[in-house]
């Protein structure tokens, strides 16, 4: 992923920025770049008129003023709200606050029982890259739990770990994400890159992400990906054409 | 010289032709410049780096080259002082190197209380779960102490501890057999990892990042080549068929390496094709072929007495090389002060150039600067041995 991120950085010097979400949430086209389907969701939306959608993490929550501030799930809902006219959207999300992959996985059937999905966007790889698991062991686990989601008939969108400029000398989440993005190529799903999207969001400026305290760019950042998320979702599940709003 | 018979006699370290190697230190300062470079977070920089061109990166060539040296400095020591007096020698290098694992810790330590104490950004929240480790400071310190808690970037100098702490045995054998002290190692390699063998970590019993297990082959491939063990097959490795198949693996990893910063291109791979990422922590058959490979065409194309490792260009990497241990820990040093201006200062692309060539730019002055002061100490005291004036370098 360090390679993935180097990358970033050079294509803001040679690449054109295209229209995203909105204006302060532009960035290049190469690094939202998906070539998976999500059946499933098109299936629900066209033939059902209804999507679900599960947000796994294992994000504990927020303490105090901060449990007030809306985050990406919450954004991604209200989005597609707007942009699928007729169609009953649910984002319900779930964490397992420092949950390691292996008890996420433990509490996945009972989950995808009471939720039903279409789609789950599963958050991973920052605790594994804190403890320290061994970032292959780290690929098979989440193997076998993508492949778990997909046989109850749901699709799935990987999310990696944020750009975090204050804490990524103590961690390297860069093996992470090569295992999530050899898990997302193995089985033909989509994996939304964070990293390199809030990289090239500190990288031009947009965003200034060494702030110690809360800046008022939570909600601004969480927006942004919310947008981001619904462009790939409706792109990749082909959906009547509404990604420009 | 070095024999490949299985009779106990003793190998020795073949003699300098003309003085020192500078092709270790020159390759061994530039794997110090890109693992200085590798630890700077988000580092622009880091994209010309080795590792994004091949299945390798500047791990298996310090280590490589560590084993070589190693064996090269002890390996005289133990052959004209005795086992003991190598043993000690040896002994004594862990130590120092564990003392300059402690002195990094410390520093890791000092960086993550200031973060902590002040960062309470909630897009963070996540990520402060990395501050539950340093709620039990005593722990930790143990722990780290036992090399069981390991900080990120700090973590090829455990490895170096744990194969130096072992080399006296394995370079009694590396003397004497050389080729089977060179099977044994392959072997425990390959059972290492059918067995998934590796040493555990504090507290979530997840294992080393770079698994001793694993690495000690390229340190005993190092050390049976400073034995004269490549030598004993250099028309083979010199021959047209082996350089052509180097070349020709060398670019299949190229491609590899950059398509996978495109899922466009790696989208159209067949599953049995998809070999990225490759496992570093108990180093991949692939990563080993890359690097001996690279070696191989080192070898080959970079002659003893090639007239560039004396130019002035080559000197700031040969000087880093020539003293390695102290340029590696000043790296780790400075990757965590380039860290810090990237967070208090600004992360943008011109200040990651900027810090990435001043920290380059010092390490080449310190490495200037010891290396001008050893030459006044050893001018103004009686020869040192033979066995320090050799071809390896002293900083094995």
């Amino acid at each position: 992923m360090r390679a993935l991120a180097a990358a970033s950085a050079l294509v803001l010097l040679v690449a054109v920025p295209v229209r995203a979400a909105s204006e302060t949430c532009e960035v290049p086209g190469s690094l939202t770049e998906n070539f998976s389907r999500l059946p499933h969701v098109a299936q629900a939306v066209m033939r059902d008129k209804k999507l679900e959608v599960l947000v796994l993490s294992g994000v504990p929550s927020q303490a105090g003023a901060a449990s007030k501030l809306k985050n990406y799930p919450a954004y991604l809902e209200q989005i597609l709200r707007g942009r699928l006219k007729d169609i009953e959207v649910n984002v319900y999300a779930h964490a397992e606050p420092r949950k390691s992959i292996s008890e996420i996985i433990a509490a996945l059937p009972k989950l995808l029982e009471e939720r039903k999905p279409n789609l789950v966007i599963w958050q991973t790889g920052t605790i594994e890259a804190m403890r320290g698991m061994d970032p292959d062991s780290y690929g098979d686990k989440l193997l076998s739990g993508v492949d778990f989601i997909l046989k109850s008939n749901a699709d799935v969108i990987l999310l990696n770990q944020q750009y975090s400029p204050r804490t990524d000398f103590m961690f390297d989440g860069g093996p992470y994400t090569d295992n999530m993005r050899w898990v997302s190529q193995t089985k033909d799903i989509p994996l939304f890159n964070r990293y390199a999207v809030m990289k090239y969001w500190s990288d031009t400026g947009i965003f200034d992400f060494t702030a110690l305290r809360n800046d008022d760019s939570f909600e601004k950042l969480h927006r942004c990906l919310g947008g981001l998320l619904s462009d790939l979702i409706i792109r990749a599940a082909s959906l009547p054409g509404s990604v420009d709003r | 010289m070095a024999s490949f018979s299985t009779q106990p006699t003793l190998n020795v370290p073949p003699a300098a032709p003309a003085g020192r190697d500078l092709r270790l230190d020159f390759f061994r300062g530039l794997s110090l410049w890109f693992i200085f470079i590798d630890h700077v977070p988000s580092n622009l920089v880091a994209w010309f780096t080795v590792r994004n061109f091949g299945f390798s990166d500047a791990s298996e060539i310090f280590v490589f080259i560590s084993g070589y040296t190693a064996t090269f400095v002890y390996g005289r020591v133990m052959r004209e002082r005795g086992f003991l007096i190598g043993a000690a020698r040896i002994l004594k290098r862990a130590w120092q190197i564990y003392v300059a694992f402690v002195f990094l810790l410390v520093f890791y330590l000092a960086e993550i209380a200031y973060v902590s104490s002040r960062f309470e950004n909630p897009i963070y929240t996540e990520e402060f779960g990395i501050f539950e480790f340093f709620q039990k400071p005593d722990v930790i310190l143990i722990e780290a102490l036992k090399l069981r808690f390991l900080p990120a970037n700090v973590d090829v100098l455990p490895l170096y501890i744990v194969l130096m702490t072992l080399f006296p045995a394995v370079l009694w054998f590396l003397l004497r057999w050389p080729n089977v002290t060179l099977g044994t190692s392959i072997t425990f390699y390959v059972i290492a990892h059918y067995f998934d063998w590796n040493l555990a970590l504090y507290p979530y019993d997840h294992t080393w990042f770079f698994n001793p297990c694993a690495w000690q082959l390229l340190f005993v491939i190092g050390g049976w080549c400073a034995l004269g063990g490549a030598k004993k097959i250099d028309s083979l490795l010199r021959s047209r068929a082996v350089t052509t198949l180097c070349i020709i693996f060398l670019i299949i990893a190229a491609f590899y390496q950059l398509s996978w910063l495109s899922h466009g291109i790696t989208r159209r791979l067949p599953g049995w094709a998809l070999i990225l990422p490759l496992d570093k922590t108990d180093l991949s058959l692939f990563r080993l072929c890359h690097f001996l490979a690279m070696a191989i065409l080192v070898i080959r194309f970079v002659p003893f007495d090639a007239p560039f490792l004396h130019s002035a260009l080559a000197r700031p990497l040969v000087l880093c090389g020539q003293n390695s241990l102290e340029i590696f820990c000043l790296g780790v040093f400075l990757s965590f002060s380039a860290h810090f201006i990237l967070t208090e200062v600004s992360p943008r692309i011109p200040m990651q150039m900027a810090v990435s060539f001043t920290g380059i730019a010092i390490m080449v002055a310190v490495a200037a600067l010891m290396t001008w002061y050893k030459n006044v100490e050893r001018r103004g005291a009686k020869p040192p041995p033979a066995s320090e004036q050799n071809l390896g370098g002293k900083t094995a």
